[in-house]
């Protein structure tokens, strides 16, 4: 688990509760292994620098290409 | 006619037979039907098979034609539908045993264009459990075989549109395409997947795996047959908001063009990934023959290329979780356990993230964009491997393990981020008879100049006509 990764098993329960999953599952611990693997794979993502980029919440392919 | 030559005849072929009355729709639904049945035992293409839906409506378009109403060209002509197209009284599964019994009131946009053309449905097909995987195994209706090695995958997720379409089963399949849905299983079964500019055909009736990254394309043997597809059910539709307005255009008037003088960016990072030699090779040799022919190949460089997994993967796992997550909480374990916990998994990636790669995808659309200013076309590997074995978690590529998923993904999500055209074309074999493919990306909404390119390759070399050994 990446040292900057903070989901601890403990931070993962209670996501996993807030987010309506069964906690008691037995396939939890799997899922939790998972989401740390997921969860740090974000650092890649957090260092792209989007600097003067908006989220393209409405997403229009041909939004760079109008004359 | 031979009933095994009416299966391998494209939509363009059998168009002219039907219209002419030199076969009928009911000769070609059964031709199709004796295909399936000689060879679904083995492939698995099919979730649904309709054989009597089908030779009733071979029948009336018989009788329509035969009284002198031809619709045009997909008149007569059978097509398979990825099961995740909704069908008016046609059970529709997304692949999972949890829709065993959902039977749709009305057609997908998608289907309702065939029906409207006279296009005739055969039955819907295999896939990856709700379209989330990229090989096409499928642990509540079977795994998905591939007709030049049934002990390898077909790739997905529209595994079943890949194998029906490669093995003569239909003449036309649709697929959707999330991450690469449609050309990876194009690349592997050796067919052409277009995935067309977001927004030029319509989603609406279709279960989303993303909403904002997926593309329903068709799946076919001949670009000629991608276009003809298109002219039926590309342009506008109010039910679904990201449609576009603007015209469509006669995609089949594009083909008659030549390479000559088309500036082809060959992205150099596409080559720093992980990459099968024999495939480099051959996708290397497509590219010099593009040369020949006339078209100026040129080195472009992408390094954003190497962001893809982690923008689209972080957005696709969001909106995967958001639309799942009422049945993950009342049917949780119904689902395959490896698609269960990429859904969950989504449910723990942040609103923050998420955003951050809403603006990646803007940055990296932007960059694109920019290399679209100097080349009119990208191309590249479809796949960096050849179908791997059924099951397989991880691939050797040179001396390097990878991750199936991710290897099978990495040249085709760039322009699932990006929205624009880009086509599978097959290229060439490997030394053990597996199909490889070239892709081949254009700007947004030009379709014509993608296929263009693509049936000018296609009609320059005899790939076309190689037939899987099934």
């Amino acid at each position: 688990m990446p040292s900057e990764n903070p989901l601890d098993r403990q931070a993962f329960d209670y996501l996993a509760r807030a987010a309506g999953l069964n906690t008691d599952d037995p396939h939890m611990d799997e899922l939790f292994s998972y989401v740390q693997n997921a969860v740090g794979a974000n650092e890649g993502l957090r260092k792209i620098d989007t600097t003067g980029f908006e989220p393209d919440s409405a997403f229009d392919p041909s939004h760079f290409y109008q004359d | 006619m031979d009933a095994l030559e009416l299966c391998y005849m494209s939509a363009g072929e059998l168009s002219s037979l039907i219209r002419d009355r030199q076969v009928s729709p009911v000769e070609v639904i059964d031709a199709h039907l004796y295909r399936i049945d000689a060879t679904e035992p083995t492939l698995n293409s099919f979730i649904t098979l309709l054989p009597d839906h089908a030779r009733e409506a071979a029948r009336r378009a018989e009788a329509q034609i035969q009284a002198g109403n031809y619709r045009g060209p997909l008149h007569g002509v059978p097509v398979g539908l990825k099961d995740l197209f909704n069908t008016a009284g046609v059970r529709t599964t997304s692949g999972s045993r949890i829709l065993d019994n959902f039977v749709p009131t009305e057609d997908c946009t998608v289907a309702s264009r065939f029906q409207q053309a006279g296009a005739i449905l055969l039955g819907k097909l295999n896939m990856h459990q709700f379209a989330y995987g990229p090989t096409g195994e499928n642990f509540d209706y079977g795994h998905m075989h591939n007709p030049w090695n049934p002990e390898l995958v077909t790739g997905g997720s529209s595994g079943g549109s890949g194998s029906a379409a490669a093995a003569g089963q239909c003449t036309i399949t649709m697929g959707s395409d999330t991450g690469g849905s449609v050309r990876i299983p194009s690349a592997l079964c050796g067919i052409v997947g277009l995935k067309p500019t977001y927004g030029l055909v319509s989603r609406a009736g279709l279960t989303p795996l993303s909403w904002c990254l997926d593309h329903p394309g068709p799946m076919v043997r001949t670009v000629e047959d991608a276009a003809l597809t298109m002219n039926v059910i590309a342009g506008f539709d109010p039910n679904d908001q990201a449609t576009t307005t603007r015209e469509v255009p006669d995609y089949t008037a594009a083909l008659s063009g030549s390479v000559q003088g088309l500036r082809i960016g060959v992205v150099k990072e596409y080559f720093e990934a992980p990459l099968d030699p024999e495939v480099e090779s051959v996708v290397r040799a497509a590219l010099a023959q593009l040369s020949e022919m006339g078209a100026i190949i040129t080195e472009v460089s992408f390094p954003m290329f190497f962001d893809s997994q982690a923008i689209s993967g972080t957005i696709l796992m969001s909106e995967a979780a958001a639309y799942h997550r009422d049945l993950l909480a009342t049917d949780g374990d119904k689902f395959t356990p490896s698609v269960r916990l990429r859904l969950e998994a989504g449910l723990f990636v942040t609103a923050a993230d998420y955003l951050k790669a809403q603006q990646a995808r803007a940055r990296f659309n932007y960059e694109m964009s920019q290399l679209f200013g100097d080349v009119d076309l990208l191309a590249g590997p479809s796949e960096p491997i050849t179908a791997p074995p059924i099951l397989a978690s991880e691939v050797t590529i040179g001396d390097q393990s990878v991750g199936t998923t991710g290897a099978l993904t990495q040249y085709t999500r760039p322009y699932n981020i990006s929205g624009t055209p880009a086509i599978s074309v097959p290229c060439g074999f490997s030394a053990e008879g597996m199909p490889i493919g070239l892709q081949l990306a254009g700007r947004p909404f030009d379709e014509a100049t993608v296929l263009r390119a693509a049936h000018a390759y296609e009609q320059n070399t005899e790939w076309r006509l190689k037939r899987p050994p099934i």
